[in-house]
């Protein structure tokens, strides 16, 4: 019966939501489709400012202050969102049935309401009760969201890890706790960290949504250039090709880091 | 043993029933083990004797019945389970072993956390385990390296580093290729040879008539028949018991 339960969870399958598709790391071929990607994306843009530096060059110097903004409310989220979704995990998993309950039901509500809803309730309809600024409501509203994807994510790690791995370690006499922390944790991370990666990606082009706020990031940057200018195929060109690069890059990154952490199995992949 | 001079069983098992949802796992199971004796407990599938063997250590939450480690009331609040742990090593039949965690990593973690050694102290008696069961040279490798039967001789070196004072076996050669039997059971030999107190679950007859000084017999949740190995396979008087070992041997 244990038997069975551990086969089928021992496909690891962790749900991947939105987010740009991670590189392979075993792929090492010079023409892929991230590499393919990365190049064609940034020849065209330094194409275009080169040939008609008038108004591309004018555009992409007019971004820098929005994409370190749009870094701000994608870390402070990160930091967030990423303990809000390991404790929504271990809730939903947890023995408590309160708990469990709490967790779940956070996650069910938070899942069927889009994000820009969210946004717009924490930004407008809370400032009859509280006057929040647009980046503390973007960061709120961006945590408790993507907190709910995470969670998901984190549960299924862990419950991915067989049964006989608790077994062993509270037959050795460490707690739940200590099992948790020294067994399972360091385990599902392998499993977790990837898709969470995905998420942070993800929630970083999700942020182009508090543009609507007023909040000054890449996407509000463009909206008020091309309120002067109306040069909207330039400077939405120049938006996309830039949000692609970053995206490009940091899934590369997550890629890296998953390619890190699969040291002590020789068997996978 | 010190503590019990005056023979007190180390296990003792006293009415045990356990079911899963409706149905008995365990009926009424009666079992004392003495200090240094070697239990081998055999059966079809579905008998319970696994489940048996797990409630000593509370792997499995018993619905009836006492269980007393050393005297210990395991189902006892104010008896720390974790401690009670620290003397009863157990071996899976899918060995378990730490995958994150190297060969020697996978021996020193529990003393040194819960024993509290310090990382040399933990080592040296992790070297001197690894020659034991036969594979010092593998100490810094990942487990996924080793072939079933050196996984499951680390995972025995695993539990006797937490130095028990009893050995739980739960089918250890069961999931193993026929080739690598006998090196793990070799091992288990070694340790009944040096006193250890132990019960095995097994379908190794063989090692059950070199070891056992008891073969218990289940069947359906209950302990069916008992006695000395050559006995009980000789002279089987039970009909399910003769039933048994004409179609396993």
């Amino acid at each position: 019966m244990a038997e069975t339960e551990e086969k089928q969870s021992a496909g690891n399958i962790v749900l991947v939501t939105e987010g740009g598709s991670i590189p392979n790391p075993h792929e090492f071929r010079l023409i892929n489709a991230w590499s393919l990607s990365l190049t064609l994306a940034i020849v065209s843009l330094f194409a275009l400012c080169l040939i008609w530096p008038e108004p591309y060059l004018r555009i992409l110097l007019y971004l820098p202050d929005g994409i370190l903004v749009t870094f701000q409310i994608t870390l402070m989220s990160i930091c967030f969102a990423v303990p809000l979704g390991f404790l929504t995990g271990l809730g939903r998993i947890s023995k408590n049935r309160f708990i469990k309950l709490v967790a779940s039901t956070y996650v069910e509500i938070i899942r069927g309401i889009p994000l820009l809803v969210q946004l717009f309730y924490i930004y407008y309809a809370l400032s009859r009760f509280v006057q929040i600024s647009g980046i503390t409501s973007a960061v709120v509203a961006i945590s408790v969201c993507y907190g709910a994807y995470m969670g998901e994510v984190f549960r299924a790690g862990i419950a991915a890890i067989p049964r006989g791995q608790t077994e062993a370690s509270r037959s050795l006499g460490f707690t739940r706790y200590q099992t948790m922390i020294y067994v399972i944790l360091p385990q599902a991370m392998r499993t977790i960290l990837p898709p969470v990666g995905n998420e942070c990606i993800a929630m970083l082009k999700d942020t182009a949504l508090v543009s609507i706020m007023a909040v000054p990031d890449i996407m509000q940057r463009a909206r008020s250039f091309v309120g002067t200018t109306y040069l909207y195929f330039e400077t939405y060109t120049v938006i996309a090709l830039v949000y692609l690069i970053i995206t490009l890059l940091l899934s590369k990154a997550v890629s890296i880091m998953e390619a890190k952490l699969n040291y002590y199995d020789t068997k996978s992949r | 043993m010190t503590q019990n001079p005056d023979n007190t069983p180390v296990i003792s098992m006293r009415g045990v029933w356990k079911y899963f949802d409706s149905l008995p796992a365990l009926q009424d199971i009666n079992l004392d083990v003495q200090a240094k004796e070697r239990v081998v407990i055999i059966g079809p599938s579905g008998s319970g004797k696994s489940t048996a063997l797990r409630s000593i250590n509370r792997l499995e939450e018993i619905d009836r019945g006492k269980i007393y480690v050393n005297g210990q009331d395991i189902m006892d609040k104010t008896n720390d389970i974790n401690l009670i742990r620290h003397k009863l090593g157990m071996v899976f039949q899918q060995f378990n072993l730490f995958p994150h965690k190297t060969v020697l990593q996978n021996l020193t973690l529990a003393p040194i956390k819960l024993l509290g050694l310090d990382r040399s102290e933990a080592e040296d008696r992790a070297f001197a385990l690894l020659k034991k069961v036969g594979i010092s040279e593998k100490a810094n490798v990942y487990p996924s390296m080793l072939s079933g039967g050196q996984q499951q001789r680390v995972a025995i070196a695993r539990a006797l580093a937490m130095q028990p004072e009893i050995m739980l076996f739960d089918e250890p050669t069961s999931a193993l290729d026929p080739e690598m039997v006998g090196e793990v059971l070799n091992v288990m030999i070694t340790l009944a040879e040096e006193g250890m107190t132990m019960i095995c679950v097994t379908h190794e007859m063989g090692f059950a008539k070199t070891v056992a000084d008891r073969v218990i017999f289940m069947d359906q949740g209950q302990i069916v028949e008992q006695g000395d190995p050559n006995a009980l396979f000789d002279n089987p008087r039970h009909p399910r018991l003769k039933f048994f070992l004409n179609h396993i041997l």
